[in-house]
């Protein structure tokens, strides 16, 4: 199972990408748990999850993010803009798997 | 132009965006914002009321259904405020709870102590209690800079005695829940020993509660907050960071949400007292006027994308709308793209402002109803802007204003940036067609 969380201001545009972003996972035959919150939410929820991606509207919280994340080894990073504006769920997918893996 | 938007790109990377990680990432900002957002439902859904209190019909309608709905509201206007005052009217309850909860989280305290500390902190100042009732004056939009104040200074004292470990000791045999147990109590100590002989001095020395010389400090700034060069100066600058990709809005509106609920407040006051609303610049002009179909007023170019010759702008387009009826419009911002993007700057920018003075000329001129009530950002614009101003018509005539001026402004600078796009999309065909032929040679 993998376990990606995603992070914009209220949650709201990622959310969006959350479908995409399990409808890709659910071709592949892939197992996961994918979820969208607001910032406010980061601290509580980020430990439940193996990777956070921000919205790139709020990459400039990406230091201060991964920095909490750090502590506990999940690795925190921001959505291409392309991507993230075309909704790529595939794309974003493919990314996230990778940061779990060179993680883990 | 394109030394001129290089120059741009890097003052947007050296000074807006190290400002705006700093303004959004400062520790109040955040707790005003997540404390206000937490109030919000109470909020929505008590002003909510309003329009069963003030049915949106004159007194002397003659259409029965009208006459019904104003005879019930006139007879049961008591019961009918009841909730409204509980919510709307105790608003800095909700408030003071939030912003402390939220900061107390940030500090690693325990949030529901530190909301409640934050609570009674608050009611400690702007709560005058006499004869067994309390005075509910400064609980509304006039107690709010206090709550936000005493939410801060309360946690802030939490944290630092927890920081400095200043606690009752006990032995080292006594369980660690009853000495946690103890732990609140040295926090609520300070705050009481400290805020109610402030509050007496200050009283004792002005005739003024805390709450009420604080309001009177910040007399001039709340009415500034509520003025033409005000709503340009705010707007502008959520439209740079966002053309930035950075969440403007979200640095905005916790920046001026204090100011909206005080001047909300007022305004609800003065329709009560059946007197001239006074606010014109409130949370409902800037979400249902200024960001239709969120940060941009994209909502109408949403629409000109759906037509688009370039294929990409059509694709975004489909993606884009739906969630742009109820102002979500990151796809577009992202997908097109606006941000970052040179050709689109001019419109992203101005469209805002213009619908601005326009909507700030409209309501002085009085044409346009004022905005009484609360209402949740994701409502369509159009339902959203009559909803805030308690359901009249004229807010939607303006929201249809703002869509046109929109759709006009974006036109031209869109049918541009389509034709560089088809320019490239076209050397990039015969590249294909050259490298082709080429290679059959």
């Amino acid at each position: 199972m993998f376990k990606i969380m995603l992070c914009c201001s209220a949650g709201m545009s990622t959310s969006l990408l959350v479908r995409k972003m399990v409808d890709a996972a659910e071709e592949r035959g892939l197992p996961v748990k994918i979820d969208a919150y607001g910032v406010s939410e980061f601290d509580t929820q980020f430990p439940h999850y193996q990777v956070v991606l921000l919205g790139p509207q709020v990459k400039y919280m990406l230091k201060t993010l991964a920095d909490k994340a750090a502590t506990q080894g999940i690795p925190v990073q921001a959505i291409d803009m392309m991507d993230y504006g075309m909704q790529r769920g595939d794309k974003v997918l493919d990314y996230a798997l990778s940061l779990i893996e060179a993680a883990h | 132009m394109s030394s001129l938007y290089q120059s741009m790109v890097a003052v947007i990377e050296q000074s807006i965006t190290p400002l705006a990680a700093k303004l959004g990432q400062q520790k109040y900002v955040i707790a005003i914002r997540d404390g206000f957002t937490a109030a919000l439902p109470f909020m929505i859904i008590g002003s909510f009321m309003l329009v069963f209190i003030f049915p949106p019909f004159s007194a002397d309608t003659t259409n029965s259904f009208a006459r019904g709905w104003l005879d019930f509201s006139q007879t049961y206007r008591e019961q009918l405020m009841l909730p409204f005052n509980l919510s709307m009217g105790v608003m800095t309850f909700f408030i003071s709870v939030g912003i402390g909860a939220s900061l107390g989280r940030q500090f690693n305290l325990d949030p529901v102590m530190s909301g409640l500390l934050a609570f009674m902190a608050f009611l400690l100042v702007a709560a005058p209690y006499a004869d067994g009732k309390i005075s509910t004056q400064y609980l509304s939009g006039q107690g709010i800079f206090t709550a936000l104040i005493t939410a801060i200074y309360s946690t802030r004292v939490y944290a630092w005695l927890k920081e400095n470990k200043v606690t009752i000791r006990l032995p080292k045999e006594v369980p660690t829940g009853v000495a946690r147990s103890f732990e609140i109590l040295i926090p609520v100590m300070v705050v009481i020993g400290t805020l109610h002989p402030l509050n007496l001095f200050i009283e004792a020395q002005t005739g003024m509660i805390i709450p009420q010389a604080i309001m009177h400090l910040l007399e001039p700034l709340v009415s500034a907050s509520d003025s033409l060069p005000a709503i340009l100066l705010s707007v502008l600058l959520c439209q740079i960071f966002w053309f930035a990709g950075i969440h403007g809005s979200l640095i905005v509106t916790g920046i001026m949400n204090p100011f909206w609920m005080a001047n909300l407040s007022a305004n609800q006051a003065a329709l009560a007292a059946g007197a001239a609303l006074p606010h014109v610049y409130l949370q409902g002009f800037w979400d249902h006027y200024l960001l239709i179909g969120g940060v941009g007023s994209t909502l109408p170019l949403a629409f000109l994308l759906l037509r688009s010759r370039v294929t990409h702008l059509r694709t975004i387009g489909k993606m884009g709308v739906v969630p742009s009826f109820f102002n979500i419009n990151e796809p577009i911002l992202f997908g097109a793209p606006i941000i970052m993007n040179p050709m689109l700057f001019i419109p992203f920018v101005f469209v805002p402002l213009v619908n601005a003075c326009l909507a700030y000329a409209a309501t002085r001129l009085g044409w346009l109803a004022q905005v009484v009530s609360l209402t949740p950002w994701t409502t369509p614009a159009p339902i959203g802007a009559s909803w805030a101003a308690n359901w009249a018509f004229s807010p939607v005539v303006m929201c249809v204003i703002c869509m046109v001026m929109s759709a006009l402004m974006y036109l031209p600078f869109l049918r541009a940036y389509e034709r560089s796009l088809m320019k490239t999309e076209e050397q990039k065909a015969q590249a294909t067609v050259g490298v082709a032929e080429t290679a059959s040679r």
